[in-house]
């Protein structure tokens, strides 16, 4: 057998493995969602029913929902509406949970994709900074930034934001698009399509200090990682040759200490995911942003258990399944990685 | 959570191709970005660019608003659109304007009259007989029969929807039709508030043809022969009602189309209003909201009287509450305008008595029995039952589900009883969710409830509290007052009716099971140019059909 075919081999053991192992963890997450709404008092009658109607009347309700079910039928047909990934019908508002993840969906990945942006465009920058000029002023003050940005949760950051500038940003105001009509849910790509400058002008403005207050929940592992991958890069023997043969350090630093600190960033923002993803739930209910972070704070509160388990599932389902396209492309970039 | 990384293990001799690997990734990746970056930069430049022509725009035009068109915001939810499915307000703002009922509540009136029916009437204390008009159809020109009717309660009862108001007609024992236009109504006992009951949006009409008989009907493709049709319906965004061509009501339209715009937060409620976004706000701003916007130019602010009622509750099986002489100190020196003024700015009413201002039968019992607030009276009372002062009184209240002033009302009443001396309240709160668990369960000595009733009828503003099976824990079954709930429930005549309440208003104003404290006030906020928001509070339901503009 030759070399080749052995690797190929390997590496599709090696995918295999990581999807076997996968499952286990995804099971296990099932089990601990369903089992944290059991365990939280309530469930969807006494949240809206609660109020107006005495013991017996909740009691009938719940028979008839099928809440007093024994808890091993209620979590087998959690596990079927996963399995065959039609989540069901939330209690609260009788909304398809696909629906939910289709019309709120593009809302949650515009803004995980505006926090990248805003950590890409404030932390690559400042990172090669940092590491172009070690342990001067400016590497120790980005340090300090970015600790700060690790140490400032979304629920810290997020208030301040809006109380200091909400009011100014516009962002106070709502959100409301009248006139676009939906195409791909996602909000900005809809406004364009329908040539609604208006409305993708309103959208961004809305965006903004979201994004921020998101993206500056990653910009601090942006900064260190460009920091210490271009401090590494920079003492290579490549480099040094590059000196050697005349070339300038402004060049030395952008064409190849700055390209190869990159690389790893490659790795860390896709793992970013899982965080900006936590991150969006609190940063959408706070800046009243649709997507689907607010709906899920929304149906915890009414313990929707159809709906914040549809939810959280698939939030869960798309973290696990970057992770596994993270862990192949790196299985096959990078030849450090052994399977 | 991540899957956990994969091992890396440093090799020195692949650093070189670990580099020639990532510069050459770099390249395909660097045009990915550039791509990216330009098609972001197209968007960005593209947003500073023309205006489209589109007259309704982003703001106040509203979709496809028009002439006539008003668009309301609101932070109430809307839980279903199939009247089976639906027992709360925001479902019952659209219902009540998409469907027709064979009653309903007229404007500014309490006492339900014909709607769909030209006519009914009791034949017997359990039978109740309506005759349709002739004539009526559904938005999909389906006709309305009595059959309609007959297959609407059939349904309701046999779905009993977990989330329904089936409850509400829990006392419908049958419905039979005679001919096209007759329906008779068979009730298990004597019920004088069923025409009431009718006329909620319980007793909505559904098309046979459109409503499956056994399940609730999915999506928002519902029909109805109200005022307006559902023209689009976009969850916890937006819906849009347009004026129905078909409808054959006596209610008169002054506007075409009523867009509703739902809001999460009642902060970008008032912003919406503040910005022209919304040009009415109805539900619910809080009072420092309202004050806020009392001062912004181009907007008013409407008050009209509510339904929403405040109770402090007492759990006789509690010690101290266990005493009639503690519930009645504390009705003795409770301050209901103190907090109405220190909780709500004043935007609730003080209220003395179970049944609401504006409700036939409304007495001021409290007020008769206590006067104003008086520490003496209630230190004599105290004195007289041989009770210790300060008496230690545990007050619960939960953050949750009453409105974030619902914790200054809980210090309000803390500050009151103590002024007096007589009284250490140690106040507790619990999520909404345990709190009805721990009310039921005899866990509080005294706690908050808020009710909103379902019916303008003196009957649901007391016989909820005080039934044998009361929907809170209260620990007090008073024979008398459920042999007065018998008698006023098994008659139509109003003297009869009204006597019966004011004896259970007395009694409960010496027993003191309960101490109503305020009632609310309906909110409206109008931009300028909005007509009819007087007559839209209406304390039954809010009626968007008398919304118009000038």
């Amino acid at each position: 057998m030759s070399n080749t075919s052995k690797q190929s081999g390997s590496l599709r053991r090696y995918i295999l493995t990581r999807i076997a192992l996968a499952v286990p963890m995804v099971l296990i997450l099932l089990i601990l969602v369903f089992v944290m709404m059991r365990v939280a008092p309530g469930d969807p009658i006494s949240s809206s029913q609660g109020g107006k109607l005495n013991a017996t009347e909740l009691a009938a309700r719940r028979h008839a929902a099928g809440f007093d079910a024994p808890l091993y039928q209620q979590f087998w047909d959690y596990l079927k509406s996963v399995v065959t990934l039609n989540f069901g019908t939330t209690f609260s508002d009788r909304r398809s949970v696909r629906d939910i993840i289709i019309e709120n969906g593009g809302a949650t990945l515009t803004l995980t994709a505006g926090a990248l942006v805003f950590a890409a465009v404030i932390g690559i920058p400042v990172g090669l900074l940092a590491g172009r000029y070690r342990d001067r002023p400016v590497d120790v003050l980005s340090r300090l930034a970015s600790t700060i940005s690790y140490a400032s949760p979304v629920f810290v950051t997020a208030p301040l934001l809006m109380l200091a500038f909400g009011t100014t940003s516009g962002q106070a105001s709502p959100l409301i698009q009248l006139n676009v009509p939906t195409q791909t849910h996602i909000l900005i790509v809809d406004a364009a399509l329908d040539g609604d400058w208006d409305a993708v002008t309103d959208i961004l403005q809305h965006l903004l200090l979201p994004s921020i207050a998101l993206g500056l929940l990653i910009v601090g592992v942006f900064i260190r990682m460009i920091r210490i991958n271009l401090i590494q890069s920079l003492q290579g023997d490549y480099i040094e040759a590059a000196r050697a043969r005349g070339v300038r350090e402004r060049h030395v630093v952008a064409r190849h200490g700055f390209r190869n600190a990159l690389v790893p960033v490659i790795t860390v923002l896709g793992l970013q995911v899982a965080m900006l993803l936590g991150g969006a739930v609190l940063t959408e209910k706070i800046f009243n942003w649709p997507g689907i972070g607010r709906q899920l704070i929304d149906y915890i509160n009414q313990r929707d258990y159809v709906a914040v388990q549809g939810i959280v599932t698939v939030f869960a389902l798309v973290v696990v399944v970057i992770s596994l396209l993270i862990d192949f492309v790196n299985a096959l970039i990078d030849p450090r990685v052994r399977y | 959570m991540p899957i956990p990384l994969v091992s890396v293990a440093v090799d020195a001799d692949s650093t070189f191709r670990h580099v020639s690997k990532g510069i050459h990734w770099m390249s395909r990746n660097k045009r990915v970005v550039a791509a990216a970056a330009v098609a972001f930069l197209a968007v960005g430049a593209a947003a500073c660019g023309g205006k489209k022509d589109n007259s309704s725009g982003n703001g106040g035009g509203g979709n496809g608003g028009g002439k006539g068109a008003v668009i309301v915001g609101t932070t109430d939810s809307v839980s279903s659109l199939d009247p089976a499915g639906a027992y709360d307000y925001g479902s019952w703002e659209i219902i009540d304007s998409v469907y027709q009922k064979v009653m309903h509540f007229p404007t500014g009136a309490t006492t339900p009259a014909p709607d769909a029916a030209k006519s009914c009437s009791f034949t017997d204390p359990k039978t109740y007989s309506c005759q349709l008009q002739p004539g009526l159809v559904f938005s999909n020109g389906d006709p309305l029969t009595a059959t309609s009717v007959k297959f609407t309660f059939d349904r309701m009862l046999k779905i009993a929807a977990p989330n329904g108001p089936s409850s509400l007609l829990a006392n419908l024992d049958s419905t039979t039709t005679t001919g096209a236009d007759q329906v008779v109504f068979h009730l298990k006992n004597p019920d004088s508030t069923f025409p009431s009951v009718l006329a909620t949006d319980a007793g909505a009409i559904v098309d046979e043809k459109v409503f499956p008989a056994d399940k609730l009907l999915d999506g928002s493709a519902v029909v109805g022969s109200g005022p307006y049709t559902l023209d689009k319906y976009t969850a916890k965004q937006q819906a849009s009602l347009k004026a129905n061509a078909k409808y054959k009501g006596t209610n008169k339209l002054n506007n075409s189309q009523v867009v509703l715009q739902y809001f999460s937060e009642a902060s970008a409620l008032k912003q919406a209003v503040k910005d022209g976004t919304v040009t009415a706000a109805f539900r619910s701003l809080s009072p420092t909201d309202t004050e806020d916007l009392k001062k912004t130019s181009g907007v008013q602010v409407l008050e009209g009287t509510g339904t929403e009622k405040r109770y402090m509750v007492f759990d006789a099986k509690v010690k101290p509450a266990d005493q009639k002489a503690v519930r009645q100190a504390v009705a003795q020196v409770i301050d209901r305008a103190g907090i109405a003024k220190e909780a709500y700015d004043n935007t609730v009413a003080p209220l003395y008595s179970m049944v609401g201002n504006g409700i036939e039968g409304h007495t001021e019992a409290f007020k008769d029995k206590y006067g104003a607030p008086d520490t003496a009276k209630a230190k004599a009372l105290l004195d007289a039952a041989g009770i210790t002062t300060p008496v230690t009184l545990a007050y619960a209240w939960t953050p949750s589900h009453y409105g974030a002033a619902s914790a200054d009302e809980a210090t309000t009443i803390k500050r009151q009883l103590e002024a007096t001396g007589l009284f250490k309240v140690n106040l507790s709160n619990t999520e909404w969710q345990q709190y009805q668990k721990d009310e039921k369960s005899d866990t509080y000595a005294s706690y908050m409830i808020g009710w909103y009733p379902d019916l303008p009828d003196p009957d649901n503003d007391v016989a909820p509290f005080l039934t044998k099976e009361p929907f809170l824990g209260t620990g007090y079954v008073n024979p008398q007052i459920l042999d007065l709930l018998s008698k006023e429930q098994g008659t139509d005549d109003k003297t009869v009716r009204d006597q019966a309440f004011a004896d259970i208003q007395k009694i409960v104003a010496e027993d003191v099971p309960i101490i109503p404290l305020w009632q609310g006030k309906q909110t409206v906020v109008i931009r300028d140019g909005v007509t009819g928001a007087d007559k839209a509070l209406d304390p039954t339901m809010f009626r968007f059909y008398e919304l118009g503009t000038k």
